[in-house]
């Protein structure tokens, strides 16, 4: 199964950096160990998240009973083949370190994906399951398999390169303090008894942390099937707009509809030709108001009264610059720019 | 050189709605450069129940520059001339602007023959009139039109059907009739003149 996952993600790999050849000699050496233990593990987990989902679906908000129930389908499924998994997210993690055991894998996976998912997640787990605010490793197969060292150095790794948000900065000293101490042996107690309160259903909080980091495993999954619309939440910040760099060629689209969304902000509706020529206004022409008026008009027609009296057909006034000076405004740029240089081709021609 | 292309869908626009406005505009001769306007004498006037012929000469600049015209019909008016027809109206001159069209030019036109303007005449004795002896220049300009504006509606040929039925050669009808601006009776007495 290690093999597979090399294999499966060599190719895709981007570029192994140099930690995770070190991780790699650490966490192979007990990596069959560990698949055993963390599959015993699994089963303890889902029994006892099963047994809190039938005591606490009270508290469960709407809609979280049916992600964590996703949550555990998708933890077995990751379990099973975690290796063909090819279209999660989590699967470009892996690929930065392709020798980690499978489950490592799934867990820097869902490290790397942390600046996301944990931004939001973590806002709402509570302090008791340090599991569920530690990164991505929410959910309960995770949250068992930190144990290990080399996901560990993983997920501060990423954190440091990714330490976007101020959650994960928070979330930092008190892994710290875990890792302080015996790393793996801390952290698998904090989770235990998060666990065991779990199990126990004596601490509502935790009981409620739970479905909350629940939850952020089916986000995490979906949401990385695919961009990240702009109005998620989960969307990180840094990432580009694309809805904004959309708006200019849509604006542009309209250029053979005489420009009607530029005439908006302006005096008078633009006209969809001139009305001098009675030729069409182009995109250029609809978005161009010599006169303070609003009267519109192509731009040969407007070089032409230049040439001659030089007033607005609209209202008879003359135009406040004439050709001369708006010749000289070439340098300056936006609107006077555009008329210069369509008066200097009409010149040329 | 006259943007053909504006004259040609400025004729289209005003065929459209002749039916509301009136006004009519037919080009005489195929280049486009010569064309006939007509428009009704607006009702509550002198004018009303005539109809008036106006010849339009495009110049090159068009519609850069203002089209020319001038009443063929003739019109007892303290703006137009009595005898030349000619109009004086300020978007016809320095005032004219491109966003114009021939329609609007005749629509100013119409409107002038309901608002004279007779401190600023092109025909001084009509002015004259108009200030001083206001109920002979309605009586004359009513007279004018019955006697120009309604018999020119008759047609051209049956005009021409008369004075040719009287005796005199068709070909100078038609001439003198063009000369006269479209009246029978002054054409008849031109002819028996000649």
């Amino acid at each position: 199964m290690v093999s597979d996952s090399i294999t499966h993600n060599a190719p895709i790999a981007s570029a192994p950096n140099s930690r995770d050849f070190s991780k790699k000699k650490r966490t192979n050496r007990s990596a069959k160990l560990k698949q055993c233990k963390l599959d015993v593990r699994r089963e303890q987990w889902l029994s006892q998240v099963g047994a809190v989902k039938s005591k606490c679906c009270k508290e469960d908000q709407n809609g979280a009973r049916k992600e964590r129930a996703r949550s555990l389908e998708n933890l077995r499924r990751r379990d099973e083949d975690n290796s063909n998994d090819s279209g999660s997210m989590h699967h470009d993690s892996d690929s930065e370190s392709p020798s980690n055991s499978p489950t490592n894998s799934l867990l820097c996976g869902n490290s790397g994906t942390n600046p996301g998912t944990n931004f939001i997640g973590s806002s709402s787990s509570s302090s008791s399951v340090s599991g569920s605010s530690g990164g991505g490793c929410c959910s309960g197969s995770i949250t068992e398999e930190e144990e290990e060292d080399g996901c560990l150095d993983d997920w501060e790794a990423v954190a440091d390169a990714l330490a976007a948000d101020d959650d994960n900065n928070k979330q930092e000293p008190e892994h710290d303090r875990s890792c302080s101490q015996s790393p793996s042996e801390s952290q698998l107690s904090v989770q235990s008894d998060s666990l065991h309160e779990l199990a126990n259903g004596l601490s509502l909080d935790s009981v409620k942390s739970m479905p909350d980091g629940a939850r952020m495993v089916p986000s995490v999954s979906e949401n990385n099937r695919r961009a990240w619309r702009p109005d998620d939440a989960f969307r990180p910040q840094s990432l580009p707009n694309l809805a904004k760099q959309r708006s200019f060629p849509a604006a542009d689209r309209h250029f053979g509809q005489g420009g009607v969304p530029w005439a908006c902000n302006n005096v008078l509706a633009a006209p969809s030709s001139c009305p001098i020529c009675y030729e069409d206004l182009d995109y250029t022409d609809s978005s161009f108001l010599p006169c303070l008026c609003g009267f519109r008009l192509c731009l040969f027609c407007h070089k032409r009264i230049l040439e001659e009296d030089g007033r607005c057909p609209g209202c008879r006034k003359p135009y406040e610059h004439d050709q001369v000076e708006s010749e000289a405004i070439v340098q300056g740029g936006s609107m006077t720019f555009r008329l210069a240089r369509s008066c200097s081709m009409i010149a040329r021609s | 050189m006259i943007d053909f292309s504006r004259v040609q869908k400025e004729l289209q626009e005003c065929s459209k709605d002749i039916e509301a406005s009136g006004i009519k505009v037919t080009p005489v001769s195929d280049n486009l450069v010569h064309l006939t306007g007509i428009i009704p004498g607006p009702v509550g006037t002198p004018y009303e129940g005539g109809t008036f012929r106006l010849d339009i000469t495009l110049p090159d600049g068009y519609p850069f520059e203002p089209p020319k015209m001038h009443f063929v019909t003739k019109v007892w008016h303290p703006n137009i001339s009595s005898q030349s027809g000619a109009i004086c109206l300020d978007i016809l001159k320095d005032q004219w602007s491109p966003a114009l069209t021939l329609k609007t030019a005749l629509l100013s036109v119409q409107a002038l023959l309901s608002a004279p303007a007779p401190d600023d005449p092109q025909d001084a004795v009509v002015a004259q009139q108009y200030l001083k002896d206001h109920q002979t220049f309605l009586s004359t300009a009513r007279y004018w039109t019955e006697s120009f504006a309604k018999t020119s509606s008759l047609g051209v040929e049956e005009k021409v059907q008369k004075l040719v039925e009287m005796g005199f050669p068709e070909s100078q009808v038609r001439s003198t009739l063009e000369i006269v601006g479209g009246d029978e009776n002054m054409a008849l007495e031109k002819l028996l003149s000649s």
